[in-house]
């Protein structure tokens, strides 16, 4: 059974379709990408996904149940974890505290994951600093963990290795990997061709709303109607 | 633990020393403490909404005065003591912030704010038109009682627990979730923070406070009116102190509510018609020079931890 499943979902922007009829399922512990030119509707997608925006038209399931139309924070807590395209770290909290304020239960102990999640991203020095002091590439990194402190079983990751130097993205991609590996499920935007194809099992190409093509990285590469859509007949 | 020792010992000095204060102080002098407190439960409160989720509320002045007519009521028409009044006072702050609070903390930002600020009109208009009850324009009178003393001790315990409750919420995970809001509300609902539910509890939190203070000032006064009990420039003062002190910090309004009170008593004193030109001055060098208050400046500078 796929972890989530989206059938035919529409949503419209006044005259504009951002997103046409799009169906597409995720099965549990694989990585997925999801490449298009720019405005092809990858982030209202994502949008639609975590209950940013409400689709107009079709359903989400997700772990068996319908999730389109639920509020954010609901969907959240059901286990799907999210990154933005522009930073949205909460920049006078610390690091720390960015990642522990997403938690329940004791405290001790999310500040113990906090800090070994940090860890993992070589910030643990930095976790008394206010995210809002990081650079831009070590906010992404704060972002990326902080998605991980729940520890949802669907990760959606826009964007993850824009702005960010290569030696640090390694270690984020391993740590995709990771994830991956220990059964969790992603599914990421990304216009960095590399690691699309590196790191994603299947790929989906969105094209003004519409999904254009859907298989193994290799093949995609060779599409023609996606060749079309990014570079034009 | 030497550095929280010294602070808490400073800390029981000071209470020790308002607490004996009356014994010694002139009349003058217990009347003016009284008023300080006050203002830092005032402005304290007005954080624990605005200061941390940065949902500003225009209209916090409703909530005093709905204390005030509350306690103003049970104590003149039911007969009611003046401290369990003025506990009723707290409740139907609280009460009307969840009438309120409902559908307005669904609103964003600006939005809100301009909602809260017609809520303190709708209020006097409704105070003056049930007449029965309120007295109307001609205002309430409470029954004689010298009592400048135990209210100066509940005024002081009022502000002392608004205090503590702000500590204990911005040293909690609570806390920090109501910063999220502040910070980036959408990231804080695709990271499962149920934005609605905290405002909400932040609110009815901000509101009990300035409903005991009003049942407390009613009480001292002997008389209220719906034009001395929402009046803007309470509100106004609120944001200010908390603004100077440092917004969402522990101590920021116990520091702006000292120093401008303390300022305003001075000054006006002295020079009548110029304390409110000087008052607006300060708001605007405070806007313009230290936007986040002293504690705010002093935070970004040196990292001081969430307990100040």
């Amino acid at each position: 059974m796929p972890l989530l499943e989206i059938a035919r979902v529409r949503k419209h922007f006044g005259g504009v379709t951002a997103v046409n009829d799009v169906s597409l399922a995720l099965e549990p512990g694989r990585i997925y990408g999801l490449i298009g030119p720019n405005g092809s509707g990858k982030t209202t997608l994502f949008n639609c996904i975590t209950g940013l925006e409400r689709p107009d038209a079709g359903t989400i399931v997700f772990d068996g149940q319908r999730i389109d139309g639920r509020k954010p924070n609901r969907i959240a807590r059901r286990g799907i974890g999210r990154t933005f395209q522009v930073i949205r770290v909460f920049p006078e909290l610390t690091a720390l505290e960015n990642l522990v304020v997403v938690t329940r239960g004791a405290r001790a102990e999310a500040e113990a994951r906090a800090v070994e999640l940090l860890r993992l991203v070589k910030l643990e020095r930095l976790a008394g600093e206010f995210a809002g002091n990081l650079s831009y590439g070590q906010q992404k990194l704060v972002e990326f963990v902080r998605v991980l402190m729940p520890d949802p079983s669907l990760i959606l990751l826009d964007e993850p290795a824009a702005g960010v130097n290569r030696t640090l993205l390694n270690d984020l991609l391993q740590a995709v990997a990771r994830l991956r590996d220990r059964g969790k499920t992603v599914l990421l935007v990304e216009h960095d061709m590399k690691v699309v194809m590196g790191l994603c099992e299947t790929v989906f190409v969105l094209d003004h709303g519409d999904k254009i093509a859907e298989g193994p990285p290799g093949a995609i590469q060779s599409d023609e109607r996606v060749i079309e859509a990014y570079f034009g007949r | 633990m030497t550095r929280v020792g010294a602070a808490v010992a400073v800390l029981l000095v000071v209470l020790a020393a308002l607490a004996a204060y009356p014994l010694v102080g002139t009349g003058y002098g217990v009347r003016a403490m009284l008023q300080l407190f006050m203002w830092i439960a005032l402005a304290a409160s007005w954080n624990l909404i605005s200061g941390l989720t940065g949902y500003v509320s225009f209209g916090h002045v409703a909530f005093f005065g709905a204390g005030a007519y509350a306690t103003g009521i049970l104590v003149s028409t039911a007969g009611w003591p003046w401290p369990p009044a003025a506990l009723a006072g707290g409740v139907a702050g609280a009460a009307l912030a969840f009438l309120i609070g409902v559908p307005c903390l669904r609103l964003k930002g600006p939005y809100f704010a301009i909602a809260m600020l017609g809520l303190n009109e709708v209020l006097r208009a409704l105070i003056s038109y049930f007449e029965g009850l309120t007295g109307g324009g001609n205002g309430l009178s409470l029954p004689t009682l010298q009592a400048t003393t135990p209210v100066y001790y509940a005024m002081g315990l009022t502000a002392l627990l608004v205090v503590a409750l702000t500590h204990a919420v911005i040293t909690s995970r609570f806390g920090l979730r109501l910063m999220t809001i502040r910070e980036d509300e959408v990231a804080a609902e695709a990271m499962g923070i149920d934005t609605f539910r905290h405002k909400l509890y932040a609110f009815l939190l901000s509101a009990v406070g300035p409903g005991i203070v009003g049942g407390l000032a009613a009480r001292d006064q002997g008389y209220i009116e719906p034009m001395s009990v929402f009046p803007l420039a309470t509100t106004i003062t609120m944001i200010v102190m908390v603004l100077f002190g440092g917004k969402g910090t522990v101590w920021g309004p116990v520091l702006g509510a000292v120093v401008l009170f303390v300022f305003q008593e001075a000054v006006w004193a002295r020079f009548i018609y110029l304390h409110q030109l000087l008052f607006g001055a300060i708001i605007v060098a405070v806007v313009l020079l230290m936007p986040r208050g002293v504690l705010g400046l002093l935070q970004m500078r040196y990292r001081l931890p969430r307990t100040i």
